[in-house]
């Protein structure tokens, strides 16, 4: 048996092919992206001259780069704080209920599955600055705003509008986590604490909470690495429109810059705001691990 | 307890009330699309939120073929279940290499998957857009999919180490004395034996490329070769937004997902869970 699992060939012929795909498709390109990052593309000659830093020394003083940038960093934001929130109640909640809490489980889990493309054009319809529910507040004589063509503001009315429809469609994921951790927590701690005369707030507030912070770290890198990755909502309710430039956020920007038929072609910078977005990923992540970095209790 | 029925609180009242109105934000939107799939566009302008009152089913017709979904759809299951069988296969070889065989390198294999994981996309996009229309692979469905296969094996490599893991060595033992090759063993006792898992991962895998955007956007420019999430975002031009065309196109993308997800919710809702606290 033991000579049979350390078969050399068998053991190669496994592996290989998952390893093979993964450098050539991912750890070359990754360096090559690192490489371009230091380049300029030169559109003409279809060639890439070294310049070092120069393409993040332009991104200091490119008032889009910047617009992207706070519009992620907003993203981000929101949504670690607006999933932890409503993630937590709606799981705290369901683990109260037992009739229909699977069904409840699993139509707010349902976004989650569907494609972002398809509702974010539900959404831009809804969000139409006149039909969709401009039309119903109309009803009542109340005359909407604009919603995804306000451009005023530090942070824009679309952008708000957008984090609210991601919140909608990915809350489910943060709820699921949660629910998770806590049906794993024993009922004996609970119980105990009723004895004592612990209210079920008190109970979710010194039991649960604690209990589950491991499961809000892991939750928030998720929504953190999630929201700066963030591109198809964003793209199918604004589309590729030029005027929506304070619109962007990296991940539109990185598109824009380097695939956009206006415009594009600027694979050397469009490759250094790969790099900001995957150095804002590890760093986010990095932060949040410090934060909720606990000593496991026992469950 | 004398009492046939125990007291229900007011606070589990107050409860179910929420989870109702949550019920009603959740499943409006996909109602509300059905519905204004079958009206006219003179109907969703005047009365966006009315039922509509004939049924234009010849609205799915026109859609269907002014954004060319069929080939879209088609392009779309082609990449989907290619990468989904690709993936099964060469994951769960991986991960039986790495969870079951006995290497000195097994576990920095094991991290060397992992790290993709962590991996946007993005950072990605342009080298491998490069080297691709350099070999032909950019506007070929291939294209798509080494990308999509590469993304989707750390999961499935994850998910399907822990089913191997979970194996008896008593069952693979008894194999190998009725002289099984390593293969064999493979093929006819693991695989079979975590079926759950190859499930799981082939519906995580299904949903996550069914629905992928920014790759198949920048990858493919040829009409023919557009999926369907890249083939709805063309019914919004800048200038002008065809409504009615637009609800039965989204109605014909989500229709797949929302009829798999109510067939299987369970596993996807506990295998989505899992996959993602691996992260």
């Amino acid at each position: 048996m033991d000579k049979l699992l350390r078969n050399k060939t068998a053991i190669f012929i496994f592996v290989a092919p998952a390893l093979i795909l993964f450098t050539v498709v991912l750890f070359i390109p990754i360096g090559t992206s690192f490489y371009y990052a230091l380049c300029t593309y030169d559109r003409t000659t279809r060639s890439y001259s070294f310049i070092g830093l120069g393409n993040f020394q332009k991104m200091l003083t490119d008032p889009n780069m910047r617009i992207a940038l706070k519009n992620s960093l907003f993203f981000l934001l929101f949504s670690c704080i607006s999933q932890l929130i409503m993630g937590l109640l709606l799981a705290g909640l369901l683990t109260n209920i037992k009739k229909g809490r699977n069904l409840f489980k699993n139509v707010i889990y349902m976004p989650c599955v569907l494609s972002s493309a398809a509702l974010g054009l539900l959404w831009a319809f809804l969000f139409h600055a006149k039909v969709g529910i401009n039309n119903l507040l109309a009803n009542f004589g109340i005359k909407g705003p604009a919603w995804l063509y306000s451009t005023t503001g530090f942070i824009t009315l679309p952008m708000w509008v957008i984090a609210f429809v991601a919140l909608w469609q990915y809350v489910g994921q943060s709820m699921m986590l949660y629910m998770a951790q806590i049906s794993g927590i024993s009922k004996s701690l609970y119980e105990a604490s009723y004895i004592d005369g612990a209210t079920k707030a008190k109970a979710f507030r010194y039991i649960t909470l604690p209990l589950i912070k491991p499961m809000v770290g892991t939750a928030m890198s998720l929504n953190a690495i999630g929201s700066l990755k963030f591109f198809d909502l964003i793209y199918s309710m604004l589309g590729d429109k030029t005027e929506n430039l304070k619109m962007d956020v990296l991940a539109t920007y990185l598109y824009r810059t380097g695939f956009s038929s206006k415009g594009g072609h600027h694979y050397g910078y469009a490759s250094a705001i790969g790099i900001v977005l995957v150095i804002l990923c590890l760093l986010a992540t990095a932060i949040i691990n410090r934060i909720f970095k606990t000593e496991n209790y026992e469950m | 307890m004398e009492k046939k029925k125990k007291k229900i609180k007011p606070s589990t009242i107050l409860i179910y009330v929420f989870f109702i109105f949550m019920m009603v934000i959740y499943l409006a939107p996909v109602v509300w699309i059905a519905m204004t799939s079958l009206k006219t566009r003179a109907e969703i302008y005047k009365n966006p939120f009315a039922a509509p009152t004939v049924f234009h089913w010849e609205n799915y017709k026109v859609a269907w073929e002014a954004g060319k979904l069929g080939i879209a759809m088609l392009n779309s299951l082609f990449v989907c279940v290619v990468t989904l069988v690709l993936t099964m296969l060469l994951g769960s070889m991986a991960a039986f290499a790495i969870g079951r065989m006995r290497w000195k390198l097994a576990n920095a294999a094991m991290v060397y998957i992992l790290i993709g994981m962590m991996i946007p996309v993005h950072c990605v996009l342009i080298p491998l857009f490069v080297r691709f229309a350099n070999i032909g692979l950019s506007n070929n469905l291939w294209g798509l999919i080494l990308p999509y296969l590469t993304f989707s094996l750390p999961t499935s490599v994850y998910i399907m180490t822990g089913f191997f893991r979970s194996i008896p060595n008593e069952l693979l033992e008894s194999a190998c004395i009725d002289g099984c090759s390593i293969y064999k063993i493979f093929f006819q006792i693991a695989l079979p034996l975590s079926r759950t898992g190859l499930f799981v991962t082939g519906l995580m895998t299904f949903i996550a490329n069914w629905n992928e955007l920014l790759l198949a956007l920048v990858f493919i420019s040829d009409g023919n070769k557009k999926t369907l999430p890249v083939a709805l975002t063309k019914f919004v031009t800048p200038y002008q937004t065809n409504y009615d065309k637009m609800f039965p196109a989204i109605m014909i993308a989500i229709i797949p997902t929302i009829v798999v997800y109510t067939l299987f919710s369970n596993q996807i809702v506990d295998g989505l869970t899992t996959g993602a606290v691996k992260g």
